[in-house]
């Protein structure tokens, strides 16, 4: 049986605002979860809660379904949004003591550190001091952080932001890597095509509650179909503007993305379209997860 | 050194260690009374803070010109009065015509009680004495019942006085005939011993005792705010919530206190071991008569000052994460020590304590100045010594819970200035 971790009714205020209100989802092994919301819905305070940093109104927080203590929680990894390493301290020493930290033989913490430099290609600067450091190879010493002890879960807090392409893709790598090797992995993001990409799983909160959640590919080929049609001569979609239950959301490059309601019949549609002229594209389309994550939310 | 000096803290620590130890097996901690229970791995995580922060601050610059600055002082604060005032040159005394034994035997002892190295010289004549003053080849001629100088000369003026005295006193002695018994017994006359109800401590024990209070006074500051300035950095640099993720803000907040508090004590044991030191290979006075009991106060009320304010401090620097607030958060903190420091220092000089002073001596914010200078001037009993520092420990645990308190929902609120007030009123972070 896998492990996860489970959050369940977590219930934060600061006066009168309700950071956390109820919340409940999970963290399987093996899985990377997207933790998705607008700025200030609770992800940080969510995080936050897990590792006992903010204290809760209510709720548990479990790992295979005993409560998270001290010793539980040495066996995860974090990275916090607002990234913090000492600038002054030698980068290699400074995963070393945090390895150590996390109960780690010294021998096993510098071994583990230089490991994990390499792995993610910022070996040569383990002598140098963080302060040193471009933002890209902080974020990645960073991230080293939160490996060093090769925790059972991973959770972290915009690991890919401020990234270039090169970075996103080492770190993207680590993520799934990781997963594969049994790990749950937790991570906020605002760039959902890269969740998209990485995650298989998707928690959607805003204000605090659970909006949805599931796999991605369950979220995306949900709710209501989406065609997209092209037809020659009328680039702006015009011959479905008047057809009851389809709403054009979009056109692209003189392709109509339409969403239709539950009644509407596809074949109704094809035949307006092949009225209206030629049809040179008609496909069937999954929701996009910013998509989904708009309509979530309203 | 008194005995109880050392069976008392011994008694106080064994008795502590038993309630203690009682406490913990009827209070064993258990995994259901607290939501993050205890581990035996968690313990040795203060020792790795404290261990961290003594290898970056033996590295930092910072450190390394304080311990210079402070061994400079304290060699000038033994140097300086030895070097000014080195012996004098030896006196050069000519004697016209010839002295008599017991005179000559006067002329050396006169030289001796007043620390001058005494040369005596025969000169031919008053004229040829005269000339040798005027040339500086003599510093004093005695001529019969005369004793000359040269005012321009620098003279040793308490051995011209004193000899001159002494020298009239025995020429009486022989104009008065006295038998040589009697003579004796004069010439052995001792003033009367002077008891003072009140003791008065050495001049050196005062000075020995003026410099341990600027020593505690500077060691206090510089160490207190080190202690703010960490916490502030780790606040500041966002660090504190990867650590906190991997221990207990008790935990981090002990390490920290316990490593810089031990490179205190390092560096005052340093201190103190070069004074001692430098003090002896020199022959320096300034330290003589400073015994072991006076020593061993400055050193336990610099650990129990920096065991009581270190708190204070930390917990402030959980307050803020920049530098122009932490202007704003050090003098009011820093007060109560500037009282307690300017009094010790109005006092040890003075050697006359007043009510007050005894009052502030109790207190765990003022004591570690004050009394330190009483156990100096002889002006408290062992007693009441453990007393102020009992009084001081129990009131560093409390200080310490609420400023435990205090940094952990502090520590994580940042963008700005967290008020007290917002704390206290129990929005937790």
């Amino acid at each position: 049986m896998t492990r996860q971790l489970e959050l369940e009714g977590l219930t934060r205020r600061f006066g009168a605002i309700t950071a956390l209100d109820d919340l409940s989802f999970s963290v399987p092994s093996g899985r990377v979860v997207g933790f998705l919301g607008p700025n200030g819905a609770g992800k940080t305070t969510t995080m936050r809660a897990i590792f006992g940093l903010t204290d809760l109104d209510a709720g548990t927080v479990r790992w295979g379904g005993a409560p998270v203590g001290d010793v539980e929680r040495g066996q995860f990894g974090y990275m916090p949004e607002e990234r913090g390493l000492y600038p002054g301290m030698h980068v290699g020493e400074q995963l070393t003591y945090l390895g150590r930290l996390h109960g780690l033989a010294p021998s096993d913490a510098a071994a583990s550190a230089g490991r994990w430099l390499e792995r993610l290609s910022v070996a040569e600067r383990a002598g140098d001091k963080v302060e040193s450091l471009s933002h890209g190879n902080q974020q990645r010493v960073q991230l080293a952080a939160a490996l060093v002890h090769d925790p059972e879960v991973l959770i972290l807090d915009e690991p890919l932001a401020g990234l270039d392409p090169v970075g996103i893709d080492a770190i993207r790598e680590v993520l799934v890597e990781q997963a594969h090797a049994g790990r749950g992995v937790l991570i906020s993001s605002h760039q959902l095509d890269l969740v998209e990409d990485i995650c298989e799983d998707v928690v959607i909160i805003d204000h605090g509650r659970l909006v949805t959640s599931g796999s991605v590919d369950a979220l995306e080929t949900s709710g209501a179909r989406r065609l997209v049609v092209r037809v020659e001569g009328d680039r702006q979609g015009r011959w479905a503007q008047d057809m009851p239950g389809v709403k054009i959301s979009e056109v692209v490059a003189g392709a109509a993305r339409l969403v239709l309601e539950e009644s509407v019949d596809s074949d109704d549609v094809l035949r307006a379209a092949m009225g209206a002229g030629r049809v040179t594209e008609f496909s069937f389309e999954r929701r996009r997860l910013s998509e989904v994550f708009r309509e979530a939310l309203g | 050194m008194k005995l109880q000096w050392v069976v008392v803290p011994v008694l106080v620590f064994v008795a502590g260690a038993r309630i203690w130890l009682r406490y913990r097996r009827r209070h064993p901690r258990s995994a259901a009374s607290s939501s993050r229970p205890s581990h035996p791995a968690l313990r040795g995580k203060v020792g790795l803070v404290a261990s961290r922060e003594i290898r970056e601050r033996l590295r930092g610059r910072v450190f390394r010109v304080s311990t210079v600055i402070i061994l400079v002082v304290v060699a000038g604060a033994i140097l300086i009065p030895k070097i000014t005032s080195s012996p004098s040159p030896p006196e050069k005394v000519g004697v016209v015509g010839a002295l008599t034994t017991p005179q000559r035997e006067l002329v050396v002892a006169v030289g001796r009680h007043t620390g001058t190295k005494v040369v005596l010289s025969s000169e031919a004549s008053a004229a040829t004495a005269d000339q040798a003053l005027r040339s500086g080849k003599l510093d004093v001629c005695i001529d019969g019942d005369r004793m000359i100088v040269d005012e321009s000369l620098p003279t040793a003026d308490t051995f011209v006085q004193s000899l001159s005295a002494e020298l009239g006193t025995q020429l009486a002695y022989e104009q008065a005939k006295l038998s040589p018994v009697q003579s004796e017994t004069l010439a052995r006359a001792k003033p009367l011993e002077v008891v003072n109800l009140k003791p008065t401590a050495k001049t050196t024990v005062r000075t020995a005792s003026l410099i341990g209070v600027i020593l505690i006074f500077i060691m206090l500051s510089q160490y207190l705010t080190w202690t703010l300035m960490g916490v502030m950095e780790e606040k500041s640099s966002r660090v504190v919530e990867v650590l906190l993720a991997a221990m207990r803000p008790i935990q981090l907040l002990s390490g920290k206190v316990l490593g810089i508090g031990l490179m205190a004590m390092g560096q005052a044991a340093l201190a103190v071991a070069f004074a001692l030191v430098l003090a002896e290979a020199v022959g320096s006075s300034l330290l003589h008569g400073t015994g072991p009991v006076e020593l061993a106060a400055v050193l336990v009320w610099l650990v129990l000052g920096y065991a009581f304010y270190c708190w204070v401090y930390a917990a402030a620097g959980s307050l803020v994460e920049r530098q122009d607030q932490v202007q704003t958060l050090v003098l009011p903190l820093s007060i109560p020590m500037i009282i307690g420091y300017i009094f010790a220092l109005i006092v040890a000089p003075t050697g006359s304590p007043s009510l007050f002073f005894d009052v502030l001596a109790y207190l765990p914010p003022t004591a570690p100045f004050e009394m330190p200078v009483l156990v100096a001037l002889g002006r408290v009993e062992w007693w009441e010594f453990a007393c102020s520092a009992i009084v001081s420990i129990v009131c560093t645990i409390f200080v310490a819970r609420f400023a435990a308190g205090i940094y952990r929902r502090a520590i994580l609120r940042t963008g700005g200035r967290v008020r007290l007030r917002q704390l206290l009123a129990g929005t937790r972070g």
